[in-house]
């Protein structure tokens, strides 16, 4: 089961409005972390990943396990939110 | 069974803007349409950081805005656009059978409108890289380089116009142009403002030969001065990437669909394919300008033309006259 999810995102990111889309689309809550008014948080971002991207989407499960999906990727994402 | 598999009038595959277009003359027609985006719907406009050539907005309109207008409007009439992706397709007695990641389904026509995609330079370290260094989209990953110095490659328009966009966070953009700037005169002198103002330094006639990483970090580019034939070490902190198109019509290779050399999709004066009910607009189709405004332009000439089609009015060409009627609304 998923526990929460938080999305690491840009103001111009179009591939980070697709996840929220995505996500909306089957109805699962988010947060949202905007690097561009939290600079700050870039360092957790490329910590979580490995990567200087966005998105970032970090599905952590009710037993605190978490799943990280790099970039808008359908064929990860899905099954992360799953279950 | 076929009559287990959802149908739909028309399919179109793709969600960028000569699809959004298509779909807005055809679900105002009540025509059912679905459309299938694999990636971001608005296409390469969609991560684009300013549009600064589509009629109608006189200041300009940031690409993600602009694709998010063309989806509400299409979305207003009706159209509906199904995140997944579309993997092969076959005539199946008078309809287009359609594998996709939600399963089989039925067209009685269908539009390819799945775009391009930004090329690779093919050179060392471009893929080992890729996302710690090494990018392909400005308005995604430029915020990670926040005082910091960047190699921009490519002398088009979205190189230029992607440089100015990545100013706004960079310390200093070293431009790569193996040959010379063909980007539009607008952008050029765009450029030239942030070039007297020492955000970009241009370099001409200089290619990407490596990108040299050390501690898991790109910390240099070498090039080489073709004119000189010396070679050059360009430190920096990230590369991104601009050097051309690729058509999006990987899935298309054992279909009927013919492609051009390239890999572009070859129409007839209707846009159709050499399959018969699939048509194609945008610039995936062979001898399109690659501009938002001629997609649109396409995809309204073709959701003009699918109409003909399902009503059983298109003439083949080979038995039209050299003068083609456009249908028109």
């Amino acid at each position: 089961m998923v526990k929460n999810i938080t999305i690491f995102t840009t103001n111009t990111c179009a591939y980070c409005a697709m996840v929220k889309r995505y996500l909306d689309s089957k109805q699962r809550t988010y947060d949202v972390v905007n690097l561009d008014d939290h600079p700050e948080r870039q360092a957790e971002a490329l910590a979580l990943s490995g990567a200087l991207t966005v998105p970032i989407t970090v599905v952590t499960k009710e037993d605190d396990s978490r799943q990280v999906v790099i970039g808008y990727n359908l064929a990860k994402l899905a099954p992360a939110i799953t279950g | 069974m076929t009559q287990d598999i959802p149908m739909h009038d028309v399919v179109m595959v793709g969600a960028g803007p000569a699809a959004l277009s298509a779909a807005v003359y055809t679900t105002r027609e009540d025509v059912d349409t679905l459309l299938f985006e694999r990636g971001v719907v608005g296409g390469l406009a969609a991560v684009t950081d300013k549009v600064d050539n589509y009629p109608g907005f006189p200041d300009g309109i940031e690409g993600l805005t602009l694709a998010d207008n063309l989806r509400k409007q299409a979305e207003r009439f009706g159209a509906v656009i199904e995140l997944g992706e579309v993997s092969g397709m076959k005539r199946e007695g008078d309809f287009i059978r359609l594998e996709t990641t939600s399963g089989d389904i039925l067209a009685r026509a269908v539009l390819i409108a799945t775009g391009s995609d930004y090329k690779k330079v093919g050179v060392s370290g471009e893929q080992e890289f890729y996302a710690r260094g090494v990018h392909y989209c400005a308005t995604c990953d430029g915020a990670f380089y926040r005082g910091k110095r960047l190699v921009v490659i490519g002398g088009g328009n979205s190189a230029v116009q992607e440089s100015l966009f990545l100013t706004r966070y960079a310390t200093h953009i070293d431009l790569l142009v193996r040959s010379t700037i063909k980007a539009s005169e607008i952008l050029q002198k765009d450029l030239e403002q942030a070039v007297k103002a020492g955000k970009i330094t241009v370099h001409l006639h200089t290619t990407t030969d490596e990108i040299v990483g050390q501690d898991n970090k790109v910390v240099k580019v070498v090039g080489t001065d073709t004119k000189t034939r010396s070679k050059v070490d360009f430190p920096t902190d990230g590369v991104f990437v601009f050097v051309g198109l690729k058509p999006n019509s990987e899935f298309l290779k054992n279909s009927e669909v013919e492609l051009d050399s390239i890999g572009f999709i070859k129409t007839d004066k209707h846009l159709q394919t050499s399959m018969p009910g699939v048509f194609a607009a945008g610039d995936i189709r062979s001898g399109s300008t690659m501009q938002i405004a001629t997609a649109v332009g396409e995809g309204a000439t073709a959701a003009l033309v699918i109409r003909e089609y399902l009503d059983g009015k298109l003439t083949p060409v080979a038995e039209t006259t050299e003068e083609v009627v456009v249908p028109t609304v």
